[in-house]
């Protein structure tokens, strides 16, 4: 049969040209991220002007050191959720993570050793929560809200709650406040991983099941592709996030708590959700992910600045949750709405 | 295998031998013993009332669900499909009834879904939508852009779409799960066009519908199913409708004398 392979003669040329040209940018951008980013630049302008300190390099750059965790959780927590699942579980490995890892280090272990360890830890629990969800059809919120408990009490059980403090002399520690063009080795890495998730999501058959999985898992096996193995995947990429940004932390304060990144797994889901990752599933985006971690991190740098109460941070962060959700799924009015106002004539 | 149908098949013709399939769900039983043949460049109407079974029976063949018993032969050998992609790798084509499309992806990416054509370790995205475009205009399917979402084109431009996408395939085998259901007039002309180009280049075709004129006008035999079981196989020379009817509402149907019931 040879209906699709040779066109004879077929009368299409300029017809085929016609349907597979590129829509105009303009139609290819998510609208609910466009009105993130503008949000987030009037985010920016006001606490510029509300406070001279805000704009300074100095406080740009410790801003770039607090966003990079939630950056490279985010990004890993962008393919779960656009997969249509949730990882509740990414603030406990962060915490254990970050215990482990020094108690690692005071244990003796070389840093080399005790990177890799960190990067297999979080991959490790992601996989646990990839496995049960997958293959064993247990709903990824109610897994990942028991590893949420399991994973932070191992780590307290571990630690008796102490925090472990890191040699200064280690590697580690020294990853912790190297600079380079006056940026911290979080913001890089930071910045390596939204290019990769960039490249996952939106240029390889890995991130294009995961969009699929969102939408019609069943259509998605149906066409030949291993399901299970894909979400699996995609819980198992957010794990080692957290893996990898409960070291840096852990780096960077020059110890490892198990008491450490509580209430992260929101900020994370919120700068997800933020930036126009659909919660139902299907619809993600890596660029959305950037500015929904920025805003909530230039709102709680900025607060910090104007001298409110740390203890404001958390209930802020709560609400801006609850708002961001409730749009996020009415979305599709959002969008519809942005494009109605701005629709040409 | 000694096949001692109807007809004068050669055994290397049989594309496909279903026998004995049974599958349940839980208590339900949904196949309880069907059997079914289909020859090269043959198409064959599967026709049973609603919940017959026939949709299930056509996800066993299509791997997309695993039968409990019986038993599957491609070109005379005993396969197990246990994924899709094993009937796929046979050549095995299917239009669910439900499409199975995503609606968050665009046409493109629908069409080649599971398939999409690499460049390195990346989808090469225009490549894939170069063909995708050509397959579209080839057969006439009506969408404006390859960068549409499913979830955007109307009932009928999805049913395109997912015809074209299991076309595209050029499998040996072509299951249309009622290809026509949201189809305009000139549509299902084109799919009942299509279904008798693949088949005269030796593709075998199954088609289900409830439009029982379409099935006279298309195929070359039936099978009939009634709750769980294949229980009637017959050319369509020797049907028409109101015989067909009664197969499938298995109600005896005086049709020898016509009129001796109105
Ligand atoms: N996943 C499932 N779980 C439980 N029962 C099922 C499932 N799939 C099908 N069935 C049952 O199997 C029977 C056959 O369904 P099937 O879809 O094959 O019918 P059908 O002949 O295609 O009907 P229709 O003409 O309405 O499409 C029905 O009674 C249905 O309820
Ligand atoms: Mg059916």
């Amino acid at each position: 049969m040879s209906t699709t392979q040779t066109p004879p003669e077929a009368p299409a040329g300029p017809s085929v040209q016609r349907l597979a040209r590129q829509r105009s940018l303009w139609e290819r951008t998510n609208k609910a991220t466009l009105v993130m980013a503008g949000v987030t630049l009037a985010v920016f302008v006001f606490f510029a002007a509300a406070d001279s300190a805000f704009l300074t390099f100095a406080n740009l750059s410790n801003l770039a050191t607090q966003v990079g965790p939630v950056l490279i959780v985010g990004v890993a927590m962008t393919f779960v959720i656009t997969a249509g699942q949730i990882d509740l579980s990414v603030g406990s490995i962060v915490a254990f993570v970050a215990a482990i890892s020094a108690q690692l280090l005071v244990a003796g272990w070389d840093s080399s050793l005790v990177m890799v360890a960190a990067l297999l830890m979080g991959l490790g629990w992601g996989l646990v929560n990839g496995w049960f969800t997958a293959y064993q059809g247990i709903p990824a919120f109610i897994v990942t809200l028991a590893t949420l408990s399991v994973v932070r009490g191992l780590a307290l059980f571990q630690t008796e709650g102490f925090s472990v403090p890191i040699a200064s002399t280690t590697f580690v520690a020294k990853l912790g406040t190297a600079r380079w063009l006056g940026f911290s080795a979080t913001a890089w890495i930071a910045l390596a991983v939204v290019v990769l998730g960039l490249v996952l999501l939106h240029a390889t058959r890995f991130g294009q099941y995961v969009i699929g999985i969102g939408a019609a898992a069943e259509s998605v096996r149906r066409a030949g592709v291993n399901v299970k193995l894909v979400t699996m995947a995609a819980l198992g990429f957010s794990g080692l996030a957290a893996g990898l940004a409960g070291l840096l932390i852990a780096a960077r304060l020059g110890s490892g708590s198990a008491n450490s990144a509580q209430g992260f797994e929101l900020t994370v889901i919120a700068a997800v959700v933020l930036g126009g990752t659909s919660l139902l599933g299907g619809r993600g985006t890596i660029v959305g992910t950037l500015i929904g971690a920025l805003l909530t991190q230039i709102i709680a740098n900025g607060l910090t600045l104007l001298s409110v109460s740390p203890y404001l941070t958390p209930i802020i962060t709560g609400a801006v949750l609850v708002l961001v959700v409730w749009v996020n799924l009415r979305g599709r009015d959002l969008a519809w709405f942005v494009q109605r106002l701005t629709r040409r004539a | 295998m000694a096949p001692t149908g109807p007809g004068t098949a050669l055994p290397g013709d049989l594309l496909v031998e279903l026998s004995g399939i049974t599958k349940s769900y839980g208590p339900v039983k949904s196949l309880r013993g069907v059997d079914l043949t289909l020859r090269r460049g043959e198409v064959l109407g599967l026709v049973g009332d609603n919940g017959a079974g026939k949709s299930t029976l056509m996800k066993v063949l299509a791997g997309a669900v695993q039968h409990d018993d019986g038993e599957i032969r491609v070109h005379g050998e005993p396969v197990r499909f246990s994924t899709p992609s094993d009937a796929q790798a046979e050549k095995i084509g299917i239009v669910y009834q439900d499409l199975a499309l995503c609606d968050t992806l665009d046409v493109a990416s629908n069409l080649f879904l599971g398939r999409e054509p690499k460049r390195g370790a990346f989808i090469d995205r225009r490549a894939m939508h170069e063909q995708a475009a050509r397959i579209l205009a080839d057969l006439h399917v009506k969408v404006t852009s390859t960068h549409q979402e499913i979830g955007t084109l109307s009932g009928g431009q999805r049913q395109t779409v997912a015809i074209a996408r299991a076309v595209s395939f050029a499998p040996d085998v072509l299951i249309l799960d009622e290809p026509t259901a949201a189809l305009a007039v000139a549509e299902v002309e084109s799919v009942l066009k299509l279904i008798g180009d693949v088949a005269a280049q030796g593709v075998g075709v199954i088609l289900i519908t409830h439009r029982l004129q379409d099935l006279f006008r298309v195929c070359d035999r039936i099978t009939v199913m009634y709750e769980g079981q294949s229980v009637d196989d017959a050319a369509i020379a020797d049907l028409d409708i109101e015989k067909l009817v009664g197969l499938i509402t298995r109600t005896p149907q005086p049709t020898r004398t016509e009129g001796s019931r109105a």
